[in-house]
């Protein structure tokens, strides 16, 4: 067991509710403990290895950033000038300078692409590595037709301590959950800003005026009067059966202290939440390290108006460069002065990229026919420029890649085939990718 | 080739090929090689029909452009990928067998049918269209229904019918695909393998534009006894009953009074009862009058006008809070006078002139383009979901551009004018109609599935559309109306997702899904009149307990599922159990959460627990499911707890009132489950507030928040 940071703290009613008490397991703490370990996968030798997705909801414009075409005429080039980075010979966006100076941390994939072009299905692809099949319902929160990395990693992998092993901050894409791998592999979401000064995460302590004892007395009662706890009936209704196996997941939670540290921003020195930026996207991604510390096994950041229709270039260069300029260039120094970016897969994309011709709003639309993906860390090499699109980025020009493939280089790096089959609920196998191939040319 | 393993069934593709080919009838594109793109893939969104082509070989998607499509094959790239001199090495047939490299692999054997039907085409002078269109009129699959067993097979046939009262085997032309996989599986061939779980489900055939389904019927394995037949109380039962039959499922028995009670409330009128309203029809319990009642209560009206105001999008950031409010009063008067079904869908379509004075037009203004509405329009009133069609045949159903564009035509003519102070206008004074993206041909308001009309009217067009969708006639808005008030009622429409009706998406029971609708026609569109007789019914009365026979089952009605109170309805049964209602920021003292109009209301537990935001006409924009937060929120919740412990809070109340702990026991059951304790929870109860009596108000609150947070309170059920 090489993370050792989900210790549990011996403090008053926390412990004594029992992990799990409340809900009628009723096992004491040794006991779940116990029950724990033993529910771990064995032989996986990477199982210190976990993921960081920073999602860029809407669609980066990665012309405009890791992937510019300064020859290409000024209606698909943009004003944006390109800058050198600590990669000789790689160039990237000049409103990224921090994030220049930590090229050699990640490599970008310049030649991912797939053939949807609208958001809910896109991010599905993306998300998933599937494709979404008839009957698709983009309206549906969460709308997984397959699981999302995240809860196909807590499937496989499990719980590294009382953490949840995939967590979503601080909100849940909407294609961010587990579809047939069911409520333990859903991913925890914050549902607070990790930024706004008094941030907490939601109802994670008892109320101060509930004492131990009567913490205790609410788990007794709880097992006597709800008739349907743990009943067939229970079983039987697939919403209840989910709220019963949450309410279960929450009580670990309340009992984790490494939990509860790792929400905590304020054990940060203010210097380095300063590097990170202090916003969403820059505390997201802060939190996003403290997390994998504590045994969280996928943390996914959500962060959204990257759909830049309209002002392109005034958007990214105002708003939205600066914050990820300051929170990528910090996530991957912190990881890597911290020793464990050879031990954290951080990957950021958007669902898409944007149309190579500027249209008549100066704002790109969207295009998924081309657009580049940053990788770093966990095993994979940096500094490296993978694949290659054509003049304008409409189309890759050599090795182009998909979701799937994305999806199968991040399995591998945790240990996880990528042609390994889940089950569903009614025994039918399906595998973690659609055919997806390890990009073996990013791994060192 | 993987393609044919079937040796048997090969043979007899090719036997019914030959007799195909020997039918006189040359291969032309339009009839014959244009179905078999479809059939081999071609031109699925993923190859060469997405928007860039592949490889530089483009066909429209789905084959929604088929001039273009022989275009691409015969004429470009310097037609090269037909040779007619030697059609044998034409790169069309040496990538598709995949002699040489294709992306795509090999789509059919040299020498398969597949590849001798293009052969022939090419060998034929690659005819567009030979002869007369043969008008064909759908399609059958043979057999369309068969009850089978686990790990058994069924081929399906598929026959072309057309007008003139011929028919074609298509089989080995036409896609099949399965709603269920895992249940009813299909290989390219028609072969069906039914899988290791049970129930019913559609297997689709495709061909040529046309659908058709094979349903498939597995009875779980398994003896369970004498089947204990479900009483018919109406027809409602009497097809229920079949379905159950036919899957060797048995129904539970029927609810008792109390669980009956408390699925009425939350039902019809969106709340739990008071301990007194439990405490008096416990008393004297009266099934249909209890039904009665709630149907004229003021919480009817409420709980209806939240879930309308959520389909028609009462969306304050689209409209403006005054303007919200004013759409989402029209909606909660028409309701309050019980507007038959047909009235109240043709007033919001219909709408016109000031919008002060007509609020219901705000239905045109949520949406930013005429497109938007009519979508809305389709999915809201007819369970339809026609976007696909903006910009290539639907790939699930038959709608086209021009059925898209047609519909999307009514809502053209209509545009909201200023009038001053930010006031608007509805008017119609634009012609009904709207330009097809493709050809830039004009194209005049008609009804879905129907032919253009050659000239075309003018003026406002949408009182017409309005007749047509209500007519008794139109075999959707009836349907999707009465699917509604199902799913409402029993926690799964007989169509499921509620709103998307299609072709490849039937009815789990479509006979009565049919005469649900009938019953709503012939009682006047009365949305009262039918929840009035789905609750009577045995089914709506059966029990939640489960039992071996059908604990499986949460799709045929063999027993009442749990369904999660919604959001509103769980933070108004909170309010209600501890006797503290919620104050809503800019809301009158006494607001319930059910009454709110505003889905914009920044409010954590109601966002938690999945009030849509109301930006889409899907019904799916309401959560219902449970995560970790949510968990979390009961257990922890600082302003649950201060609810509990409030000092003119119920637990406060009870404490006082009722010294005799058997009382106060009572009482918190009826307000909390809406029913008595049994012996054995009273004992518990009692125990242990006389264990607790030095601090009696507490232990109170601990009792009522292992209730708050039971299975029993959170569950309809």
């Amino acid at each position: 067991m090489k993370s050792t940071s989900h210790h549990f703290a011996p403090r008053r009613d926390i412990l004594r509710i029992g992990a799990g008490g409340a809900l009628g397991l009723n096992l004491p703490l040794d006991k779940l403990l116990a029950k724990q370990a033993a529910a771990k996968p064995v032989g996986n030798d990477k199982d210190d290895v976990s993921f960081i997705f920073v999602f860029l909801k809407g669609g980066l414009s990665t012309i405009d950033t890791f992937d510019m075409k300064p020859d290409a005429p000024s209606s698909v080039r943009g004003p944006f000038k390109s800058m050198s980075t600590n990669v000789p010979g790689t160039r990237i966006c000049e409103y990224l300078p921090k994030v220049s100076r930590t090229m050699d941390k990640f490599s970008i994939l310049r030649s991912m692409t797939h053939s949807n072009a609208g958001h809910g299905p896109a991010d599905h692809y993306v998300i998933t590595g599937y494709h979404p099949g008839p009957g698709f319902n983009v309206g549906l929160k969460p709308n997984n037709q397959h699981p999302a990395m995240g809860s196909l990693i807590a499937s496989r992998l499990g719980p590294r301590g009382g953490i949840p092993p995939y967590i979503c901050l601080p909100t849940m894409p909407n294609s961010g959950s587990s579809a047939y791998l069911g409520p333990d592999a859903a991913p925890f979401t914050i549902e607070a800003d990790p930024s706004s000064p008094d941030f907490a995460v939601p109802d994670l302590l008892p109320p101060l005026a509930v004492d131990s004892a009567r913490l205790d007395d609410r788990r007794d009662l709880m097992a006597t009067v709800d008739r349907f706890r743990g009943s067939v009936e229970q079983q039987a209704n697939s919403g209840s059966r989910e709220l019963a196996a949450f309410s279960a997941r929450a009580t670990d939670l309340m009992t984790s202290l490494a939990a509860r540290e790792a929400f905590d921003l304020s054990r940060e020195p203010d210097k380095l939440r300063d590097a990170y930026g202090r916003t969403t996207l820059g505390q997201s991604c802060l939190m996003a390290r403290r997390l994998v510390e504590a045994g969280t096994r996928c943390v996914t950041v959500e962060h959204s108006n990257w759909d830049t229709h309209y002002y392109n270039f005034r958007v990214l260069h105002d708003d939205l460069l600066p914050k990820l300029d300051l929170a990528m260039s910090a996530l991957f120094t912190d990881l890597a002065d911290r020793g464990i970016l050879k031990k954290t897969i951080v990957v950021l994309t958007g669902e898409f990229g944007r149309t190579p011709v500027i249209n008549k709003e100066e704002g790109r639309d969207h295009w998924s026919r081309c657009f580049s993906v940053l990788l770093g860390g966990g095993g994979i090499e940096g500094g490296r420029l993978i694949g290659k699109s054509d003049k304008w980025a409409s189309d890759p020009a050599e090795d182009p890649y998909g979701p799937e493939d994305l999806c199968a280089t991040v399995y591998h790096l945790l240990g996880i085939d990528p042609r390994s089959e889940s089950l569903t609920p009614d025994g039918r196998p399906v595998m973690a990718t659609k055919n997806g191939r390890v990009i073996n040319d990013l791994l060192s | 080739m993987r393609y044919f393993r079937q040796p048997a069934r090969t043979a007899l593709r090719v036997a019914v090929f030959l007799t195909f080919l020997s039918g006189l009838q040359a291969v032309d594109f339009l009839q014959d090689v244009a179905p078999a793109l479809s059939r081999y893939g071609c031109n699925g969104s993923s190859c060469h029909g997405k928007a860039e082509g592949q490889n530089g070989f483009k066909l429209s998607v789905f084959g929604s452009d088929l001039d273009a499509d022989y275009a691409a094959i015969v004429h470009h790239s310097r037609g090269r990928r037909l040779m007619e001199a030697a059609p044998g090495m034409s790169l069309f047939l040496l990538k598709a067998t995949g002699e040489i490299p294709h992306e795509g692999g090999g789509r059919f054997a040299k020498g398969s049918p597949g590849y001798r039907l293009f052969l022939d085409w090419i060998k034929g002078g690659v005819p567009f269209l030979e002869g007369e269109v043969r008008e064909a009129k759908g399609l059958r699959v043979e057999p369309a229904e068969r009850i089978l067993g686990q790990g058994e097979g069924q081929s399906l046939n598929v026959f072309l019918e057309y007008v003139d009262g011929g028919s074609k085997d298509v089989t080995w032309l036409a896609e099949f695909h399965t709603n269920d996989p895992g249940l009813a599986d299909v290989d390219e061939n028609g072969l069906v393998t039914i899988g290791k779980t049970s129930g019913k489900t559609a297997v689709l055939a495709r061909y040529g534009g046309h659908v058709a389904t094979f349903r498939a019927i597995v009875p779980q394995p398994g003896e369970f006894g004498q089947y204990p037949a479900l009483p018919a109380r109406n027809f409602i039962d009497t097809h229920i009953d079949k379905g159950l039959r036919d899957l060797n499922i048995h129904p539970a028995a029927l609810a008792d009074e109390p669980t009956f009670l408390r699925r009425a409330y939350l039902d019809i009128a969106g709340r739990i009862p008071t301990a007194s309203e439990a405490r008096a029809y416990l008393a004297d319990p009266d099934r249909k009058a209890l039904v009665d009642t709630l149907l004229e209560s003021p919480g009817y009206v409420d709980y209806a006008s939240l879930l309308w105001a959520d389909i028609l999008r009462v969306d304050s950031d689209a409209l403006g809070q005054r303007d919200a409010y004013a759409y989402y009063r029209a909606i909660h008067s028409a309701i309050a006078q019980n507007v038959p079904l047909d009235e109240f869908v043709r007033k919001f379509l219909t709408a016109t002139g000031p919008l002060p004075e007509n609020p219901a037009g705000h239905f045109h203004r949520v949406n930013n383009k005429p497109g938007q509405t009519a979508a809305m329009a389709a999915q809201t009133f007819l369970g339809l979901r026609i976007t696909c069609a903006e910009c290539h045949q639907h790939p699930y159903d038959r709608w086209t551009q021009e059925d898209y564009y047609g519909f999307q035509a009514y809502f053209a003519s209509v545009s909201p004018k200023a009038l001053g102070a930010n006031q608007f206008a509805l008017l119609a004074n634009k012609p009904p109609t709207a330009k097809h993206p493709r050809t830039g041909e004009r194209i005049v308001a008609h009804p879905l599935g129907e032919t253009q009309p050659e000239e075309a009217a003018s003026g406002d067009q949408r009182p017409e559309l309005a007749s047509w969708m209500t007519s008794p006639e139109n075999p959707w808005f009836s349907r999707n109306m009465a699917n509604r008030i199902w799913a409402r009622l029993l926690g799964r429409g007989l169509v499921e997702p509620v709103d998307d009706f299609r072709s490849t998406n039937p009815a789990s029971h479509p006979e009565l899904l049919v005469a649900l609708a009938d019953y709503l026609v012939q009682h006047n569109y009365d949305g009262k009149a039918l929840i009035r007789l789905i609750t009577s019914s045995h089914t709506y009365q059966l029990a939640s307990t489960t039992s071996p026979a059908n604990q499986n089952d949460e799709k045929n009605f063999s027993r009442a599922l749990f369904r999660r109170l919604p959001a509103e309805v769980l933070m108004d049964a909170v309010c209600d159990a501890t006797g503290v209602p919620e104050k809503f920021t800019r809301s009158a003292p006494g607001m319930r959460a059910v009454q709110l109009w505003d889905s914009r209301h920044e409010h954590y537990f109601l966002k938690l627990f999945g009030r849509p935001a109301r930006v889409s006409p899907c019904e799916c924009d309401r959560a219902t499911g449970a995560s970790i937060s949510q968990a979390l929120h009961l257990m922890n919740s600082p302003a649950i707890e201060a609810k509990l412990a409030h000092a003119g809070g119920l637990m406060a109340r009870l404490n006082e009132t009722f010294p005799d702990d058997t009382r106060l026991v009572d009482e918190l059951y009826l307000t909390c489950f809406a029913r008595y304790p049994t012996q054995t929870e009273k004992d518990q109860a009692t125990k242990y507030l006389h264990r607790k009596a030095a601090h009696r108000q507490q232990a109170v609150q601990d009792l009522a928040w292992s209730m708050l947070n039971s299975i029993e309170f959170l569950f309809n059920h």
